[in-house]
């Protein structure tokens, strides 16, 4: 009796936990067929980061100017259809009229758009939208208490800002170059030409806020966003968001001329069918902030969610060729794809106020460090980087004008991209460097499983012109937070960042090396050529030209010719979703623009 | 009979104990070769094509750099030795130290303030307070030692510090305070030996406690920062097992698993063969 | 009286030392979280701006005074990267975290006892040799490696991919099941081990007692022995083990299987909090953990008290 006791107590806890995994295993949700009923339509997008806060004036990254352009209302945003990117108007009713030395902007916006109620407007009903709350919204990023992080796109730029700001900040006070002239009409005065200005309207850093939900909610607006775009917030946390269509969103049915739909590239995805139909089409999305890629895999496999930018590791499995990108055939009869060129850019820069590889007093150790720079760009080998960490589908080009921008010149010579080993020891040797008299290299990045591989890559790299491997060390740190204090505070030698462009105008990069930018400011290579800095400056004011576009590549190669950066690659984004979805996903800069448009019901898409 | 030989007899006498030692005396040869050079020197190269299969060129197959896992995994001995042996070590003596001066003068203000940082320190959660020593000692390679050996004496000390309460009462402590020896030097010579039962057996445990550590904190950016680990493999595996490539988690986990396993047979072999009262029972 | 009063200042000396630490080196030497604030090209000015905002412009002694009156008054305030009151967070998180931990954490104990009562009660025999063996295994794998080969094998094609890969999309019962099983399977296995051990050992040593013994002697049955005298003797220091278990289950979460899994519980914002320098999250966070610590050691000294008068 008791040896059976002894045995029973030994045998029972495998068996408890096989019973605990069978009655458990019966049930994992089968959501893709559940939904409260068949007419609520429910569109679930996987993103791989989550935004921490859901105020436009913190609508840094990617992840918050998707919600952002969702729960509020911008005055611009991208045509849903068409590439090159073009801008569409959305709560102004056009384009904005501009004076003809370029300085006042005039913009009329909707009538009839409201917020969406909330407890904070008077018996909770949501109030008109008027052009006084764009006003508000703008010069939010100019109120220290905000902590935005937007004032950079108009610092310096419309008239009285920036004053008004010094003033104490008071909303009371009015700013003459940014003035409501009515209820529907918002004026902008510009101190000089700024052609990019139409272009910053459609960020969700200028999305319009009511500046009553702002007063009631206090800090925790940004959890409990008031707008009045297609969608409204049901819940929000770090594992995701929860979207409900805005009953009030205007009513403006999709034309696929005016989103500039190209049936020979577009035909076929069932967005023909959407035409007439009046977005946001979907009911309901779930945003689901899935950082890890296995795990953001799995859960598109499983079903979990309906979209999903699929990651690198995943390549080999999920396409068929390379060039174009292609589907391969198990997979195409669930899926659709497309392929995304990444409106950026990753790059590697040197610091160059760091004398052992930048500027130096001493004329001859200049052109030295120079040549060093030059020798380790050439040892950099772009087709092998792009293999692994890109699956050799991303575009390597020299320079900083990235290959989606109408600016970026095919033909020009690919030869600083190109791996030259013997040329690199050559000019090592020429000037001087050898093993012994090389300077340490600290090579900055955030903790991360992937970032580190970069680095070890990189090193390895060095090996092959004779870098001594404990000469090329890794400064790490925890976050990338901690990693851009460091950098900005021009601690890294070799800082390596990916650049997203705000707007399609290679502006947006070439002020990337503008002197003035350097660190703090986005000119991580503190790269200061004066020659560069003046055409910058008399670029900067014009509108889009052969003109310009030929200053713009001049200053590319004097960037490429001073060898200041490791550059770069463009990343080609795949992009996945089910087929049933009538829908083009983007990446770029329709990004959050899309959702209103991503239809989870209509079955266009079941062509074969 | 001494002790020395009656505890090696008891060792001798316990298989699993006797696999253990050689399991662990196997790592440290490793661990030795790749100090001196002999071996596991490769292990940044990027020779290979991207996550090749196991072969005769690349025995465990290679990552996705194209780097040889057998080299990485072979260099990671060193790198677990290292840590598991600077903070075992250091753990175990500062535990030593503390709980002996908290046990001598037991009930006084030396032993509050000791009994006072244990309780401090046990009362932070251990992932954040090391995460804390990470972050304040930035990019230091020897941030986690630390972290690390700050919080596992407390452990030794409570132990050390109840041994030494019980010794202090012995005669041949009493004698020797009668003739007035200095507290130092009966500490030092009389008390100390005799704790050195507790101190093997917790050094063995902090070993295995400071490897299983790593691999956390190289998994989440804060372990090891230059060279490679089996906390790298794995986090690098995270990436790729749900790719179906294998080779970085077996590799890795299989050679930790044999390590630990192998302290563990002997933590508890020691254990027995110091207390031969308990394992009689 | 006096008992209470010494316990209330050692109580309150901990707390003190904890925030002193905490204050130290998560604050004063933690991360600057001026620059992931600011935006592109932010001036000198700005970033001074941002700074003093946050209070880093502050000497020493009086940023460690706000945070110990802050914490002492629960003024608990905002977090500073989303705004979002801690408070909130906190009763957002914690739920989480409680309904991840409390399965798995139950189940390692009561299979760590039994596990321990068998293995105790066949003392010396394979069935001890056998538990033994296991718990040893158990030991020597990472708390990684568990994770990542149960995901593996549970949870996707290349396994037998029952439940979902990750996340947190409770909404009643059976998904509540499924998306705790994984992460409850993986904290049984990696506890086991440990929990096993622990509760053998104290059996064997309270088996070994005299009254056990003659209570044996005196013919008693080896079953009721073990659960009249053994279980019921030993349940101090299991309730102790408990007990000091509780203030990590509660408050502090597991933070590898809540990032692991991408569970938005109280674990994961914490680490968060450390990593981005999220001053008033950490501050509630590590604060009520010590707290929670204190009260418990208190409380297990009286549990002490209770049970064994000589103990004082």
């Amino acid at each position: 009796m008791s040896r059976l006791w002894t045995h029973t107590r030994i045998a029972w806890p495998p068996v408890a936990l096989l019973a605990l995994v069978m009655a458990v295993a019966g049930c994992k949700p089968e959501r893709s067929s559940e939904g409260p009923e068949p007419a609520y339509r429910v569109y679930r997008h996987a993103m791989d980061g989550a935004p921490s806060s859901l105020d436009p004036t913190h609508a840094s990254n990617l992840y918050a100017n998707f919600l952002a352009v969702n729960l509020f209302d911008t005055l611009y945003r991208y045509k849903y259809l068409a590439r090159p990117y073009r801008l569409e108007a959305n709560l102004a009713d056009g384009l904005p009229q501009v004076s003809a030395d370029g300085l006042i902007y005039t913009i009329r916006t909707k009538p009839g758009v409201h917020f969406i109620d909330d407890p904070a407007f008077p018996e909770g009903k949501g109030r008109a939208v008027r052009a006084e709350d764009f006003v508000f919204s703008i010069k939010r990023h100019f109120d220290p208490a905000t902590r935005a992080q937007g004032a950079w796109l108009w610092q310096g730029r419309i008239v009285g800002l920036d004053e008004w700001k010094e003033n104490g900040a008071d909303y009371d006070e009015e700013v003459p170059g940014l003035r409501a002239v009515d209820d529907r009409t918002i004026q902008i005065q510009l101190i000089s030409p700024f052609p990019q200005l139409t272009h910053t309207l459609a960020q969700g850093f200028a999305a319009v806020v009511p500046r009553e939900a702002v007063q009631s909610y206090g800090q925790e607006f940004a959890v409990h966003p008031v707008g009045s775009g297609p969608y409204r917030l049901l819940s929000f946390n770090s594992a995701g968001a929860v979207l409900e269509r805005n009953p009030r969103f205007r009513q403006e049915p999709f034309s696929l001329e005016a989103e500039g739909f190209d049936p020979d590239s577009q035909g076929g995805l069932g967005l023909e069918e959407l035409a007439d139909r009046v977005p946001p089409f979907a009911d309901r999305i779930e945003v689901e902030f899935i950082a890890e890629d296995a795990a953001r895999w799995n859960a598109f496999i499983a079903g979990e969610v309906d979209f999903i930018k699929v990651p690198v590791s995943q390549f080999d499995r999920v396409l068929a060729s390379r060039d174009p990108p292609t589907l391969s055939p198990d997979l195409a009869e669930r899926f659709r794809l497309n392929a995304n060129l990444e409106s950026g850019f990753v790059h590697t820069d040197f610091n160059m106020d760091d004398r052992q590889i930048g500027y130096h007093p001493d004329p001859d150790q200049q052109i030295r460090n120079r040549a060093l720079r030059c020798a380790i760009i050439k040892a950099f080998d772009w087709p092998r980087r792009n293999e692994v960490f890109y699956y050799g589908i991303g575009e390597v080009f020299p320079g900083i004008i990235p290959p989606m921008t109408l600016e970026f010149d095919a033909d020009q010579d690919r030869a600083p991209v190109l791996r030259d080993l013997e040329g690199a020891r050559d000019l090592m040797s020429s000037h001087g460097w050898h093993a012994g008299n090389l300077p340490v290299l600290e090579y900055g990045f955030p903790s991360s499983v992937t970032e580190r591989q970069m680095f070890e890559q990189f090193r390895s790299f060095m090996a092959d012109i004779g870098y001594p491997q404990e000469k090329i060390r890794p400064l790490t740190y925890a976050t990338y937070g901690d990693y851009a204090r460091a950098y900005l505070n021009r601690e890294v030698m070799l800082t390596t960042t990916g650049w997203t462009m705000d707007y399609p105008d290679a502006e947006n990069t070439m002020q990337l090396f503008f002197g003035p930018n350097a660190a703090p400011g986005t000119n991580t290579a503190n790269y200061n050529n004066e020659e560069f800095n003046r055409l910058y400056r008399a670029s900067a004011t014009m509108q889009a030209s052969p003109m310009r576009t030929a200053m713009y590549r001049n200053m590319n190669r004097m960037v490429v010719d001073d060898c200041v950066t490791i550059s770069g690659i463009s990343r080609t984004l795949i992009l996945l979703w089910r087929r049933e979805l009538a829908m083009l996903p983007d990446r770029s800069f329709v990004g959050g623009f899309f959702l209103r448009f991503a239809d989870p019901e209509s079955a266009g898409g079941e062509a074969e | 009979m001494n002790a020395e030989r009656r505890i090696w007899g008891q060792l001798r006498d316990d298989p699993a104990g006797l696999a253990g030692l050689v399991v662990v005396g196997l790592f440290l040869l490793v661990a030795m070769a790749v100090w001196l050079g002999l071996i596991g020197q490769d292990w940044s190269a990027a020779d290979g094509a991207r996550w090749e299969t196991p072969g005769p060129d690349h025995w465990f197959g290679t990552n996705i750099l194209g780097q040889d896992i057998f080299e990485r995994a072979i260099y990671s001995v060193r790198t677990a030795f290292e840590i598991g042996l600077v903070v075992a070590v250091s753990s175990t003596l500062l535990g030593a130290l503390l709980g002996a001066l908290a046990g001598w003068y037991s009930h006084s203000w030396v032993d509050g303030a000791i009994l006072w940082l244990k309780g401090v320190l046990d009362s932070i959660p251990f992932y954040l307070f090391v995460a804390a020593v990470a972050f304040a000692l930035q990019g230091k390679g020897w941030a986690m030692h630390v972290a690390m050996i700050a919080t596992f004496w407390t452990t030794t000390g409570r132990l050390v510090r109840a041994e030494v309460m019980k010794l202090k009462t012995r005669e041949f402590v009493l004698a020797a305070r009668t003739i007035g020896l200095p507290d130092a030097l009966i500490l030092g010579r009389h008390v100390l030996p005799n704790t050195i039962h507790i101190l093997l057996v917790q050094a063995s445990i902090a070993f295995v406690a400071a490897i299983k550590t790593e691999v956390i904190l190289s998994f989440l950016g804060l372990g090891v920062q230059d060279g490679v680990s089996w906390g790298l493999m794995l986090a690098e595996s995270t990436q790729e097992v749900l790719a179906g490539h294998f080779s970085n988690f077996l590799a890795a986990s299989l050679m930790l698993f044999a390590l630990l396993m192998g302290f563990n047979l002997l933590a508890d072999a020691l254990q027995d063969a110091f207390d031969p009262k308990q394992a009689s029972q | 009286m006096l008992y209470a009063l010494r316990k209330a200042v050692y109580g309150l000396l901990l707390i003190l030392g904890v925030t002193f630490i905490s204050f130290v080196l998560m604050v004063w030497f933690g991360p600057d979280q001026t620059y992931t604030l600011v935006g592109k090209n932010a001036s000198a000015e700005q970033i001074a701006e941002v700074r003093h905002q946050l209070g880093y412009d502050q000497p020493f002694m009086q940023r460690y005074l706000d945070y110990v009156t802050d914490l002492f008054t629960l003024r608990l305030g905002s977090s500073n990267a989303s705004g979002e009151q801690v408070s909130r967070i906190l009763a957002r998180t914690v739920p989480v975290s409680l309904a991840l931990m409390l399965p798995g954490f139950v189940l390692g104990n009561l299979l760590g006892i039994a596990l321990g009562l068998a293995a105790a009660r066949r003392r010396g025999q394979w069935a001890d040799r056998l538990i033994s063996a296991l718990s040893v295994t158990g030991m020597s794998i990472s708390f990684l490696v568990i994770v990542i080969a149960l995901q593996v094998l549970l949870s996707t094609p290349y396994g037998l991919n029952l439940f979902p890969v990750r996340g947190w999309q409770v909404t009643d019962l059976p998904s509540y099941l499924s998306y705790v099983a994984v992460p409850t399977l993986s904290l049984v296995l990696v506890t086991l081990g440990y929990n096993t051990r622990f509760y053998r050992a104290i059996f064997v040593e309270e088996a070994a007692r005299d009254h056990i013994r003659t209570a044996r002697a005196f013919g008693a049955s080896p079953t009721v022995v073990m659960w009249k005298h053994v279980l019921k003797n030993s349940l101090v220091p299991i309730i102790t083990r408990v007990m000091f278990s509780i203030p990590l289950v509660v408050i502090s979460g597991s933070l590898l299987i809540e990032s692991y899994f991408g569970i938005p519980g109280v674990g994961k914002v914490a680490f968060d909090a450390i990593t981005s320098g999220d001053q008033p999250v950490l501050k509630a966070v590590v604060g009520l953990t010590a707290a929670a610590f204190v009260l418990i050691q208190i409380a297990t000294d009286l549990l002490y008290r209770l049970v064994d008068p000589r103990v004082a």
